[in-house]
């Protein structure tokens, strides 16, 4: 009844494949900005590969990745199932502060404090993220909202409480006391540390899960029909609030990983500028929750954000261009997926 | 609590809600037609950036909320014919839409303006309020509309037309059908399509009016991502309205009270970072208020179930 | 009654879905005041030559001719303006609107910007008392029995004054003494001069009703036949290309002891009233059990309730003496269990997962498909490719995603899994809804089969013919209580149609 679009006319073979094609439109309609602002797009361009894959910035990428693939990692695993989980920035902050906190508060060898604050951040988060499978399962709250309307009483809560009482008042500033020194992650090399081992061992077991557990081939079915995997036997309530608290748990490791390894405090809102949680869920979103593709595509994010920091050390372009190109190419892939769903 | 329920009290809700209503109504008009809004944060953040432009580079406000109107629709237009002519995920248009949104307002605030952060500006010229005399002193109503924007009126004023054209005339029963049921829509003759891009778009003006209260509405100013989950909000009223717009009004009017009680605790010394997240507390317990009554086996409402990443994907045998 | 010239016919008409031919130089006449019947099997091409007549597609060659002269169909809207009207299969209504607003949709009376409300239903009502289509014109379309959603179909076309009405499939929800008030309105209809196209697969209701019919077989014409010199034998002939055996074969069963119980089963339903209400039924090995009944009398909750989908309100299920209060799904299967669901897409399958994976659901709990938490990919696919071969689906690999299949093979797919299951107990609902008679005879082949293996088989079937068919003990539901329990040979059509509506031999 609707005209059908002209690319579904090629042969299968012919056709260029749909994620080249985004980033290609990205790349033009970001030119065309970047040219409306007065500056040279090619240079542009050349910058965020330079700044973000040559040897010398690749230890920056890296840590950058770690959170960013963390976080796509907290939205993928849910959005396998069929299940958006939208408050990653509430629990990201409370697995961040509890993740400052318990290492000033723990006796015990650095080590042994650094493992506590890690599974007490990934612990807490973890349960505060099952609030919003407990609205769906018990209430019929969809979770995508109550997620995300979770987060923001989350983000308030350790907001105030890193300004006011639990502030460290030597220093001027809004955030908690320094974490000592033989709590915090072990470095690797230059700002690496073991954290980012941490999290490429969780996304090695994710795929794992995803693709040898029953638990991965239940959440999979879920994802492709809901109502089959309730008639099939999976236990569906059960599932939501395991997977939501897996999620969460990953969100809050994050937080700890990231106050651990590189703020060695928690800083209001330093955990939420870099804006990981929402790169995270496009990359997520891009692949349906795939494992794979999720951490391919959060690295690609991650490599497209840290050049943007160079290309605006260079060209003085406002790196906030890199997260509109993310967009764009995120909202591309949309439409193409979309049309590629009409089979006939 | 005597001192709570102040006439500054009342305004400053009418005043919060505006936004938010205008917005409700735009995720109204969407949900009608059956395509599930999630954009409506990202629509009033690029209205509220366009009004500030508008009024900006013309000195005027009634240009501002032009641009407004302007920007956010053609804004829309990627989600008008994304989810339809596309047939792409309603959910990762919505929220791709957001994202970027945020990104391209900030990038234009540093490219056009210069700054970053916030920009104000003396040439700004802001919607200005209206006062109404006589109504002043009249307890509650008074209190809450004697001295308002424009815009506050145009969003009252358009909840009832849009309440009127939904439920008595033919273009609001055949919009109604077309979300509803759009197969049966289309045997007896409506355009599916072309109803629902139209809807959009006008449902983006809405959202671009929502945006230019923002910016332009009390104080002349952008921020960044200053929309600050407003759209979240409506998205929310507009779920517990079921689609209705006098029922996601009265939800509007929940939050917008919540939101001014938060400024009034302020007031009394309480810190902003917890008072700001009332709103969301309240939105939340009304949420479990209303679901409440639902039993477990009955599912989300079924534009969030059908929209929703996965649940998709079980798509009939077509023919 | 005859006329120089037929008012409807198609010409010639050629319709092509990608690769495949679904009208292939489609031919069909119909006279005024004729009630035409259009047959053929699933798949034949009657609803795509429905739709072409009706405007929703448009045929690639051919032409259709409205009392001799050409005319084109862009869209409903001109096929509506010509005198078409149609009453789909799947009903085109608005479940939150009245009975009046879907009748008047996209022609509504006006009074200045307004819908004229007062004139719409009074028009309403008056064309309802006119045809004795009985609708409360205020009535909530989503409230309403299908019967009744029906007769808001066929207004709807009537408010438009069609003058050919095409009805597809229109029997499929109906009991029998609504299909004879059904048949009364057709009648009716045309003897004022109207043209009524009748779709049906059903070979009793065509040779009751229809004058002439015209049968189509793979997108083809093969026959036009006037009903009262035809025999159903050469009907299903024409509409299949061979001799299809019209019963089942089956001997008599061999019963064992009791492997599925309800006791004083209770289903809460909406508005207080029970879905299921004290329902007491038994199925033993060896036998098969069909439930008939109109859909929506409280079958599926019933179903739901037995395998473990929905928690019973009141008394319980026992599945091989053992008491299932309050168990799950995966308890209900473990007990022994299968279940072939009345909606194959929608519940018995994910489209977008493979063969394989389909294939797998519910036993990958379980050896050989797992060990422990961890599950065992080669033996997913070798179980799958074992039951492609055992159950003949065609697929090319067990990667391939289940979407792409037909109908018949989709149901394979979902028989095939359950059947491997060689549970004790099998629940089929529906089970050939929406197929071909050679998937239809092979469905039946396999629970006779089960039967004769000595499980408990309860069919649940909306198809009365198949209950007939199969069942060696006939069950009758209505409004959530089984109103009779009848052997094989007491069952026939008259006391069940009956029973279906309600009418118990005494009150009758």
């Amino acid at each position: 009844m609707n005209g059908r679009p002209r690319w579904s006319a090629l042969p299968l073979s012919l056709r260029p494949p749909p994620v080249a094609l985004a980033i290609l439109f990205a790349a033009l309609t970001g030119g065309a900005l970047v040219l409306v602002s007065g500056h040279n797009p090619l240079r542009a361009y050349a910058d965020i590969v330079a700044g973000s894959l040559s040897l010398g910035s690749l230890p920056d990428t890296l840590n950058w990745a770690t959170p960013l693939v963390g976080m796509t990692l907290v939205a993928a695993i849910p959005l396998r199932g069929g299940m958006v989980n939208l408050g990653g920035d509430g629990q990201l902050v409370i697995g961040g502060l509890i993740g400052a906190l318990v290492p000033l508060v723990l006796p015990g060898p650095g080590a042994v404090a650094a493992a506590a604050a890690l599974a007490a951040a990934a612990l807490g988060a973890g349960l505060y993220a099952t609030l919003a499978a407990w609205g769906e399962t018990r209430h019929g709250i969809p979770m995508l909202i109550s997620s995300l309307l979770l987060s923001y009483p989350a983000v308030g809560v350790t907001s105030y409480l890193a300004r006011f009482p639990l502030r460290d008042v030597t220093t001027g500033l809004p955030q908690t006391a320094m974490v000592p020194a033989a709590a915090r992650l072990y470095p690797l090399s230059g700002a690496l540390n073991v954290g980012s081992l941490i999290i490429a061992a969780i996304a090695v077991a994710v795929v794992f899960v995803d693709r040898r557990t029953v638990a991965g081939y239940e959440l999979r079915m879920r994802g492709k029909n809901l109502r089959f995997a309730g008639y099939g036997g999976v236990r569906l309530d059960r599932q939501a609030v395991l997977t939501m608290f897996m999620s969460g748990a990953i969100a809050g490791l994050v937080g700890a990983i990231v106050v651990l390894g590189s703020q060695f405090r928690f800083i209001d809102g330093a955990l939420l500028t870099p804006a990981y949680t929402w790169s995270g869920l496009m990359a997520a979103l891009l692949v349906g929750g795939e494992p794979v593709g999720a951490i391919v595509a959060g690295l690609f994010f991650a490599a497209l954000q840290t050049g943007g920091f160079a290309m605006q050390r260079d060209t003085s372009v406002p790196r906030v261009l890199a997260l509109v190109l993310q967009a764009i190419v995120i909202l591309f892939l949309a439409m193409r997926q979309g049309v590629g769903r009409r089979f006939r | 609590m005597s001192g709570l329920f102040t006439p500054f009290l009342f305004q400053a809700a009418v005043q919060s809600i505006t936004p938010i209503l205008l917005a409700s109504l735009a995720g109204v008009l969407c949900g009608r037609v059956g395509v599930f809004n999630l954009a409506l944060e990202g629509q009033m953040l690029v209205g509220a950036f366009a009004a500030i432009a508008g009024s900006y580079f013309a000195h005027s406000a009634i240009v501002g909320v032009a641009a407004a109107m302007a920007g956010a629709v053609v804004f829309s237009l990627v989600l008008a014919y994304g989810a339809t002519i596309f047939r792409g995920d309603p959910v990762v248009i919505g929220i791709g839409m957001n994202l970027l949104a945020s990104g391209l307002t900030a990038y234009l605030l540093r490219v056009v303006f210069g700054v970053s952060g916030t920009f104000s500006d003396p040439g700004i010229v802001g919607l200005g309020r209206i006062t109404i005399a006589p109504l002043i002193g009249v307890p509650f109503l008074g209190w809450a509309f004697g001295r308002q924007s424009a815009l506050t009126w145009v969003a009252w004023a358009l909840t009832a037309l849009v309440s009127v054209v939904l439920f008595k005339t033919p273009v609001g029963l055949r919009l109604r059908g077309v979300g509803e049921e759009p197969d049966a829509a289309e045997t007896l003759g409506v355009d599916v399509a072309g109803a629902r891009i139209v809807t959009v778009l006008l449902a983006g003006a809405l959202a671009g009016l929502a945006g230019a209260q923002l910016s332009l509405g009390a104080v002349s100013i952008f921020a960044e991502d200053m929309s600050a989950g407003r759209g979240w909000i409506a998205v929310v009223a507009v779920m517990l309205g079921r689609n209705n717009p006098l029922y996601a009004a009265a939800a509007c009017v929940l939050f917008g009270f919540a939101d001014a009680i938060s400024i009034h605790l302020q007031s009394l010394g309480l810190p902003n970072q917890l008072t700001d997240i009332s709103p969301y507390v309240a939105t939340l317990a009304a949420l479990v208020v209303t679901h409440r009554r639902r039993r477990r086996a009955a599912s989300p409402p079924a534009e969030v179930a059908a929209a929703t990443p996965g649940k998709a994907e079980a798509r009939p045998e077509g023919r | 009654m005859a006329f120089l010239v037929p008012e409807i016919e198609a010409v010639g008409i050629v319709k092509r879905f990608g690769g495949l031919v679904a009208n292939d130089r489609v031919d069909l006449s119909a006279e005024r005041g004729e009630i035409h019947g259009v047959m053929g099997e699933n798949g034949a091409g009657k609803t795509t030559l429905m739709s072409i007549l009706f405007g929703l597609q448009t045929p690639d060659a051919g032409e259709i001719r409205l009392r001799g002269s050409p005319v084109k169909f862009r869209s409903p809207i001109d096929a509506m303006a010509a005198g078409m009207g149609m009453v789909h299969q799947s009903f085109k209504l608005f479940a939150s609107l009245t009975v009046w607003e879907n009748i008047v949709y996209g022609v509504e009376p006006r009074r200045g910007p307004f819908i004229d409300r007062r004139a719409a239903r009074t028009k309403v009502a008056e064309l309802a008392e006119r045809h004795r289509l009985a609708v409360d014109p205020d009535a909530a379309v989503g409230g309403l029995s299908v019967g009744v959603r029906q007769r808001v179909e066929i207004l709807k076309a009537l408010y438009r004054d069609a003058r050919v009405l095409i009805l597809d499939e229109p029997t499929a929800v109906l009991t029998p003494p609504e299909r004879d008030a059904l048949f009364g309105v057709l009648r009716r209809l045309a003897a004022e001069g109207r043209t009524v196209l009748f779709v049906t697969h059903k070979l009793h209701e065509a040779t009751a009703i229809t004058d002439r019919v015209t049968i189509l077989r793979d997108g083809r014409t093969v026959a036009r036949l006037r009903t009262a010199d035809t025999s159903p034998r050469e009907i299903v002939r024409a509409m299949t290309g061979r001799n299809v055996n019209l019963k089942v074969d089956k001997g008599p069963p061999r019963v064992g002891a009791p492997l599925l119980n309800a006791v004083d089963l209770t289903v809460a339903g909406p508005a207080g009233r029970p879905a299921v209400d004290r329902v007491t039924l038994t199925v033993r090995g060896g036998e098969i059990v069909g439930i008939a009944g109109v859909a929506g009398n409280g079958q599926s909750e019933l179903v739901e309730a037995l395998v473990g989908l929905r928690r019973p309100d009141g008394g319980r299920v026992e599945v091989r003496g053992a008491d299932m209060s309050g168990a799950d799904v995966e308890a209900h299967r473990a007990a022994g269990v299968a279940y072939v669901p009345e909606d194959r897409a929608v519940v018995g399958s994910a489209l977008t997962a493979s063969a394989s994976d389909n294939l797998a659901m519910g036993f990958h709990r379980a050896a050989p498909l797992a060990l422990g938490p961890f599950v065992i990919p080669s033996a997913f696919a070798e179980r799958a490719r074992a039951l492609i071969r055992r159950f003949a689906i065609r697929i090319p690999s067990e990667r391939v995603s289940v979407g792409t299949l037909s109908g018949g093979n989709l149901q394979k797919v979902v028989v095939a899994r359950e059947l491997s299951h060689e549970a004790p107990v099998l629940i089929a609902e529906q089970p050939t809804r929406g197929l071909d008679v050679g998937a239809t005879e092979y469905i039946h082949e396999q629970l006779v089969a089960e039967r004769d293996k000595g499980r408990a088989v309860l069919l649940v079937s909306a198809e009365l013919s198949e209950i007939l068919a199969l069942s060696d003990r006939v069950l009758v539901m209505f409004e959530g209580r089984i109103l009779a329990d009848l052997a094989q040979d007491k069952a026939d059509e008259e006391t069940i149609g009956l029973l279906m509506a309600g009418r118990t031999a005494e009150a009758a």
